[in-house]
């Protein structure tokens, strides 16, 4: 019996990463809203802010800080670009950065819900309720571990909330709303910075 | 007795301590004997490589790649007395990395970010720490925010990362090159690289490990780079070529030695004496230099001809004289001559040793002392050995002497201007066609895949050139390392001109300490200032001002001040342990800086860079040896005219007037040999020089052979040195296909030289007409 359970349990972990992967669309652009809340270990006030974002599949992510104050990142599958205005403030390519790929895949997953993907690398725990999931991601490389933390996800169609627990006390929660997808869910703007 | 105790000392080294042959190639290179430092520098930048093997498994995919490195790595960890893994990557080394700079974060910076701190107004350094403070993709954390709000730490541990490709993942290294993944597998050799012995076991085991790879992923492409790869091909060869040249060697002289005499005695008789030569200079030669080197035994095979001359001299003297002259009574006679071809050899040897090159050394007093112990059994053994009785059979003799007497003679007159003249015409041909090349890379002949293999795994992990660095040098190590600051600015214009790829130096990870103060002030004074970023940066958070003291006083904590020996006994520092050679003796302190990317262009502006600053030595070792064998090849050429007139000056005493007859073949035999290497486009070098010097040492045998006064047609001279010269053609030959260049170049012009000292020297002896008019 007590077998029976062990075995049963991967593949039931097994078997709710496609129910989840069923329930979510995977549309080609994805953008919306996002509201961030960073508490960071030491300092008093959590740190507020929002903005937008997109993902494209096979182009990368926008993700566009617009209180407190307005900055990009965009990620391409070889390229990390952040931006203040017009001005580049780092810029990290897979050439000069081997990790560079391996971090923009993860952070795509993670936006898009590719658990698929996710799975090489995190141990992934999940349950489904109706029409809605959630998934604990723990990073299997202990060094990962300690670079990234454990993450949670949950949402429906598309992926509402992520939770980030870094290995340095520090706590990110990410918030979308507003998601649109769809040819006309970029503004302009937006389009152009791809 | 001397016998004895040779061939008891012999016995001693073989089967007592085992002694096998040295294969290091870079034994035989110079040493910079005067110069410390120097030779400190080069031992480092070897040490560092050499007990080192790296295998590189790459596939396309990188779970292949895994499969095909943990199916190789298997196959090896059997054998952990032979090989084993170094660089295991464990959960522990990526935090005990980054601890090695616990403390000491503070000074550690980039320049662009120092030069920002200087230039750029305090919004920019709240804008930085703000946006790195929200966006939640910079990179993984390496501390926690506070303690690198502006993330200088972090920029400058990416810029470290950036000077190797390589990355740890999940527990291995890996390296790729756009299409392959490759996972990087280092050992570290637990035998000793150079003895034959240890390499064959390893390369046999690496060999099955790469069959292993290949079953597990087909298509998995396995690169092997390591010092015992090239060491063992060397050995290999050598111990092939050792056997041609003595096996062949050997048998010609049976088999001349049997046409000549019919009969078993001499043939023991001369291979005696060869095989007590070659243990006596083993045995002292071993003890001499604390080994042997195989390129030494390799050379040696062909000592096997020239050691044989003093034999039949004897022998043929014996066959050629009468019953009644007794053995020692002949001795005695003939000993001038067998003294004088002695002498004259081993002045040709000395040559070798006249050079700076200690596998020169070894190889010529390898040579003296085996023809010296050859010699004395011939003076002392044969005698006792050998009766008038014994030689009987005279056919050969008779026949030689006869068909010799045709020969054409040289006469001082008109009948010898015809030849004289086209040879003369053919020399100056050949002369003009000679090329000189002493580029030490034309001395490389490992096999063409060991070296593509070597290349590509240097361009993939992006490693530092061997042959070329600084070496700077100062009174304290500070001083080094602020030579190395001014030293890198200038490289940076070389890294933006793209003519290197790159450099690894201590000072990277280890300011001097002026330059730690100078940071610590900066930093204190912009951003960490009361009234600096910082407040704002507080203002941002809703921190008050106590918070702001607080991490002020704990990022100034963090920057104490560290020294390179400390430094290298962090986890952190291990590999970097080559570049700081440390205090040398008498001499202050010394450190590297090793290149990456560096083409045959950039050598130039290399040099230029390290001009100027005081304690900095601009080092190329492959450019230094070709300077040294050109600048050898110069000199031994006027040691090769002195060594003549000196030769010349030792036969003056024997043979007065007729000296030049003794000279004058191994002249012409060396003319004869420059021209046919300047037609065949064969380029001179220090080899070909020293060869010729051989040619005057043993050549004049010859001569001295032909001109030995008895009767008039003396025969048994004539044989001998024909025969002489016939074997001693056979061993250079087999060393002239030798597959190591300097060794071919020796045997290919020995070969060419005696084949026209035979030819030529009996057309100088002395005809009849001379004879009558010198009265004998």
């Amino acid at each position: 019996m007590l077998i029976l359970l062990n075995l049963g349990l991967p593949r039931a972990g097994a078997a709710q990463v496609e129910k989840i992967q069923a329930l979510l669309a995977k549309p080609k652009i994805l953008c919306g809203r996002f509201d961030q809340t960073k508490q960071l270990a030491g300092l008093k006030k959590p740190l507020l802010s929002n903005g937008r974002f997109c993902v494209v599949a096979d182009k990368g992510v926008l993700w566009r800080n617009l209180q407190p104050f307005p900055s990009t990142v965009r990620l391409t599958r070889d390229e990390i670009i952040q931006m203040q205005g017009e001005r580049v403030t780092m810029r990290l390519n897979a050439k000069q950065e081997p990790t560079v790929r391996l971090m923009n895949s993860v952070l795509f997953s993670l936006l898009a819900g590719d658990l698929g993907q996710l799975e090489k690398l995190f141990a992934v725990e999940g349950n489904v309720n109706k029409g809605s999931w959630s998934v604990t991601l723990k990073a299997r490389e202990p060094g990962l571990a300690k670079a990234i933390g454990a993450i949670s996800l949950d949402g429906g169609a598309y992926v509402s909330n992520i939770t980030i627990d870094e290995a340095t006390g520090d706590r990110t929660r990410i918030v979308f709303s507003a998601i649109q997808t769809g040819d006309d869910a970029m503004s302009s703007d937006e389009a152009a910075l791809f | 007795m001397v016998v004895a105790s040779v061939v008891a000392h012999n016995a001693y080294l073989w089967w007592g301590q085992r002694l096998t042959a040295d294969t290091d190639i870079l034994a035989l290179l110079p040493l910079e004997q005067r110069d410390l430092a120097l030779q400190s520098a080069f031992t480092h930048m070897v040490d560092a490589t050499q007990q080192r093997l790296i295998v590189l498994i790459g596939a396309a995919d990188e779970a292949d790649a895994r499969r095909a490195a943990d199916a190789y790595g298997e196959v090896l960890a059997r054998h952990g007395n032979l090989i084993q893994s170094a660089g295991r990557i464990t959960d522990q080394t990526g935090s005990d990395w980054l601890a090695s700079f616990e403390g000491r974060r503070l000074t550690l910076m980039t320049p662009q970010d120092e030069a920002s701190l200087r230039s750029q107004p305090q919004q920019f350094w709240t804008g930085v720490a703000l946006a790195k403070l929200y966006s939640p993709f910079t990179g993984p954390r390496l501390t926690a925010w506070q303690d690198d709000p502006f993330g200088l730490f972090a920029n400058w541990i990416q810029a470290r990362a950036q000077e190797t490709p390589v990355r740890p993942r999940e527990g291995r290294l890996f390296v790729s090159d756009g299409q392959r993944d490759y996972i990087v597998l280092p050992f570290a050799l637990q035998v000793p690289v150079f003895s034959v012995a240890g390499q064959q076991p390893v390369i046999s085991l690496l060999e099955q490990a790469r069959q292993a790879a290949y079953r597990v992923v087909p298509k998995a492409e396995v690169i092997q780079a390591g010092v015992i790869l090239h060491a063992a091909v060397a050995g290999q060869q050598a111990q092939l070529e050792i056997s041609i040249i003595s096996i062949g060697s050997l048998a010609g002289i049976v088999l001349l030695t049997w046409v000549t005499f019919r009969s078993f005695k001499p043939i023991v008789l001369i291979t005696l004496s060869i095989v007590i030569g070659f243990l006596g200079a083993l045995s002292i030669s071993s003890l001499l230099f604390n080994g042997i080197h195989i390129i030494t035994l390799v050379f040696g095979a062909s000592l096997i001809g020239v050691a044989e001359d003093y034999g039949i001299y004897f022998l043929c003297k014996r066959s050629g004289a009468n019953d009644g002259v007794d053995s020692w009574q002949l001795l005695r006679r003939i000993l001038p001559a067998l003294l004088l071809t002695l002498a004259t050899s081993v002045i040709g040897y000395m040559g070798l040793v006249l050079t700076p090159f200690p596998g020169l050394h070894q190889m010529a007093v390898f040579s003296i002392i085996g023809l010296i112990f050859a010699w004395l059994t011939v003076v002392f053994w044969f005698p006792t050995l050998v009766h008038a009785s014994t030689l009987r059979n005279q056919n050969l003799l008779n026949r030689y002497g006869r068909w010799l007497t045709r020969w054409p003679l040289f006469y001082y007159d008109r009948r010898s201007f015809l030849p004289v003249a086209s040879f003369a015409g053919l020399a100056v041909l050949g002369w003009l066609r000679l090329d000189i090349q002493d580029d030490i890379r034309s001395l490389q002949n490992s096999p063409k895949n060991l070296i593509d293999d070597q290349l590509k795994i240097n361009k993939l992990l992006d490693l530092p050139a061997p042959g070329q660095f600084y070496l700077l040098r100062g009174a304290t190590a500070e001083t080094v390392l602020q030579r190395e600051e001014i030293l890198k600015q200038r490289l940076d214009r070389l890294i933006d001109n793209r003519q290197i790829g790159g450099y690894h130096a201590i000072s990277n990870w280890v300011p001097s300490a002026r330059l730690q103060a100078a940071r610590r002030e900066l930093i204190g004074q912009s951003v960490l200032d009361e009234n600096g970023a910082l407040l704002t940066l507080a203002g941002s958070l809703g921190e008050d001002r106590g918070w702001v003291t607080a991490t002020r006083a704990r990022l100034l904590g963090a920057s104490a001040t560290i020294v390179p020996e400390d430094f290298l006994k962090t986890p952190a520092g291990e590999p970097w342990r080559y570049l700081w050679i440390g205090k040398v003796a008498n001499d202050g302190y010394a450190a590297i800086v090793a290149l990456r990317g560096v083409t045959k262009d950039s050598l130039p502006a290399l040099e230029r860079a390290g001009a100027g600053i005081e304690g900095v030595q601009w080092v190329d070792k492959v450019g230094g040896i070709t300077a040294i064998l050109a600048a050898y090849r110069r000199y031994m050429s006027w040691v090769l005219l002195f060594s003549y007139l000196a030769v010349y000056g030792l036969l003056y005493f024997r043979y007065r007037h007729d000296s030049w007859r003794v000279l004058a073949p191994t002249v012409l035999a060396t003319i004869v040999t420059l021209t046919l290497l300047g037609i065949a486009g064969q380029g001179l070098q220090l080899f070909h020089v020293l060869g010729l010097m051989l040619l005057l040492g043993i050549g004049v045998d010859y001569g001295i052979f032909f001109q030995e006064p008895n009767s008039h047609h003396d025969d048994a001279a004539w044989l001998a040195a024909g025969l002489s010269a016939l074997s001693t053609m056979l061993s250079f030959g087999l060393l002239g296909l030798s597959r190591t260049p300097p060794l071919q170049a020796f045997g290919l012009t020995m070969a060419i030289g005696i084949a026209a000292v035979t030819l030529l020297v009996p057309c100088f002896r002395k005809g009849q007409s001379d004879e009558l008019m010198s009265g004998i």
